[in-house]
């Protein structure tokens, strides 16, 4: 079982969690919304499998390239 | 007596023939196989049409002296094959002889496939897996002068025929050059293509890298995107090589395959708007929106995990093969970034020069903007995309599905940079966002009195109507006609005048920017 960062691709504030430790996700499945640039913009999961951490909370800014969830693949 | 005379040389053939197939011999092929991974004979099996390899070299072994023996087909098999009953050149690098490193012998051979397949129309197909220049052969002045450099087109590409690759365990050498030179790359998880190997780097410099990590599957479709696709076994990347194939023609003086339209290609059109959500600040996936529209099971897409906000793929319409670039609204909003400029540029050269018509389907912010994308050159990547765009000569048409601002509305084909643009009645054109345009136009920020009404009216401004009552975009035309539109208009804008050939105006324009 491999561990692989979901990273933010975008600078922005965490609006929603979509998921939360345990959870299964699949290959592109949104885990977190961020707002940024006035639109509501998902963070996905490149690769599907079993989220094991969220590393942020609603309302928290997040930089581009941030981790803000772990997944096991 | 006569008798004897040529059985000798006859049972001499039959002898350095099995000894030439051999490979690296039996131990070396069975422990490939307990990994699950295929010989070069093997690769070129599944790879082409069932007993259509004619061999080019078998006999070929190393020059060096004390080599012979221990070198058949000298590491890198070459020849002719058929893929979907078409002629193409194949070069399979076999590891178990000598890591299918470099040397005069094989170096002929890929001169001779690279040769014969620009002169006669034969797609190339690269099966890499090589350790590099072979030593002691290229070691010293010697070396240097009877092996390398001996060929002045050795990674010339001028894009006569299509060529592929798949990286299918360590590629050094030979294998990445020609990987990088090819207009179609996959990668195999577990295979890794860089430069020179993890322990002459150690050597070099002291740093101690896996191979994983220097050139690994991740790095090559997610930071370099050198390479176009990421599969999990040896079958899967032949099978992707085959698949990309049916969407090229053989040569760039021929048109793509037509084929026939697959049993229920469009039936998705009467719902497509239901894939737009209502809210022009929520996203999409706009590959859901492409695979609606082009015919049933026709989808390729290309550099799936680089450069992600731009979508680029290849599909038919009608049975016709079309080049897609799109924006992707479901990553940074589509916002274009510097890897989406040089991942559509590659796309647009080899529409371009294998004569594929290209449709843009757009929706974008616009370009990422910031110290960063500064860093990350993307002047100069915004110019190369338009410059590539307006060498294009093959059919362009776009589509405005939303969003389209500033300086990437004319990058996604708006103005006269498509031969056809069209609009969904969802469009909005301007040169900025509604909000920030109200704080430049009329120096009012969200939250000051007359904010909100001054943003209702540039709103209300950038609907498609304008635009259309000036013929600024030629269509506007409802979500569920878009795949009958472009039909017609790929139709109408048939290149008749030259039988389906573009100028190829970019064929020598670098590969893997």
């Amino acid at each position: 079982m491999a561990k692989t960062e979901v990273k933010s691709e975008i600078t922005g504030a965490v609006w929603k969690i979509l998921v939360k430790p345990g959870d299964v996700v699949g290959v592109d499945e949104p885990v977190i919304i961020l707002e940024s640039m006035k639109m509501e913009i998902p963070v996905l999961a490149i690769d599907g499998g079993k989220v094991t951490e969220i590393l942020v909370k609603e309302g928290e800014a997040v930089n581009e390239g941030q981790t803000v969830a772990i997944v096991e693949v | 007596m006569t008798t004897e005379k040529k059985e000798q040389p006859l049972n001499d053939f039959e002898e350095r023939r099995r000894a030439a197939l051999a490979m690296g011999g039996e131990a070396k092929l069975r422990a490939r196989a307990e990994k699950g991974v295929l010989d070069a004979r093997s690769r070129i099996d599944r790879l082409i049409d069932p007993g259509s390899f004619y061999e080019s070299g078998l006999f070929g072994r190393s020059i060096m002296p004390g080599d012979e023996a221990t070198t058949p087909a000298d590491g890198k098999i070459a020849g002719y094959a058929r893929i979907d009953g078409r002629e193409v050149a194949v070069i399979s690098n076999d590891f178990t002889v000598k890591g299918a490193s470099s040397s005069l012998t094989n170096m002929r051979k890929i001169g001779q496939m690279r040769r014969i397949a620009a002169m006669r129309g034969l797609p190339m197909v690269w099966l890499g897996e090589s350790s590099g220049a072979r030593l002691p052969d290229n070691q010293g002045s010697r070396g240097m002068g009877t092996m390398l450099g001996n060929d002045p087109t050795q990674y010339q590409r001028m894009r006569e025929t299509p060529w592929v690759s798949a990286i299918l365990g360590y590629c050094y050498g030979s294998s990445f050059l020609y990987n990088c030179c090819s207009d179609f790359s996959v990668i195999r998880k577990g295979a890794v293509m860089a430069v020179s190997s993890p322990g002459l780097i150690e050597l070099a410099t002291g740093e101690k890298l896996s191979p994983e990590d220097l050139g690994g599957w991740r790095i090559h479709a997610e930071t370099t995107g050198m390479v176009d696709m990421v599969v999990d076994t040896d079958e899967e990347a032949l099978d992707a090589l085959r698949k990309f194939l049916s969407y090229m023609p053989t040569h760039h003086k021929e048109m793509p395959p037509v084929r026939p339209t697959p049993a229920g290609s469009g039936e998705g059109m009467r719902t497509i708007q239901d894939l737009l959500p209502a809210s022009r600040t929520q996203v999409y996936d706009m590959r859901k929106i492409i695979q609606r529209i082009v015919d049933n099971d026709s989808y390729f897409e290309m550099k799936a995990r680089f450069g992600r906000v731009a979508v680029t793929a290849l599909g038919r319409l009608a049975g016709r093969v079309v080049g897609i670039i799109a924006n992707n609204p479901m990553v940074k909003g589509g916002t274009l970034d510097t890897d989406a400029c040089d991942k559509i540029i590659d796309f647009l050269v080899l529409c371009d020069s294998f004569n594929i018509p290209i449709v843009m389907l757009v929706d974008t912010p616009g370009f990422l903007i910031g110290a960063e994308a500064e860093k990350r050159r993307a002047t100069g990547k915004i110019v190369n995309f338009m410059n590539a765009l307006q060498l294009v000569t093959v059919p362009k048409i776009s589509v405005i599905i939303r969003k389209t601002y500033g300086q990437a509305y004319l990058n996604m084909g708006g103005g006269r940079n498509s031969d056809e643009v069209a609009a969904w009645p969802t469009a909005e054109v301007s040169f900025m966002t509604p909000a920030f345009a109200v704080t430049v136009v009329h120096g009012l920020r969200r939250g000051d009195p007359g904010f909100e009404e001054k943003l209702a009216e540039m709103e209300k401004e950038n609907e498609v109507w304008g635009i259309a009552s000036m013929y600024g975009v030629q269509h506007v035309i409802q979500p569920q006609e878009t795949r009958d539109h472009l039909i017609r208009l790929l139709d109408v804008h048939q290149l008749r005048l030259s039988n389906g050939i573009g100028q190829h105006l970019m064929r020598a324009w670098p590969t893997s920017s």
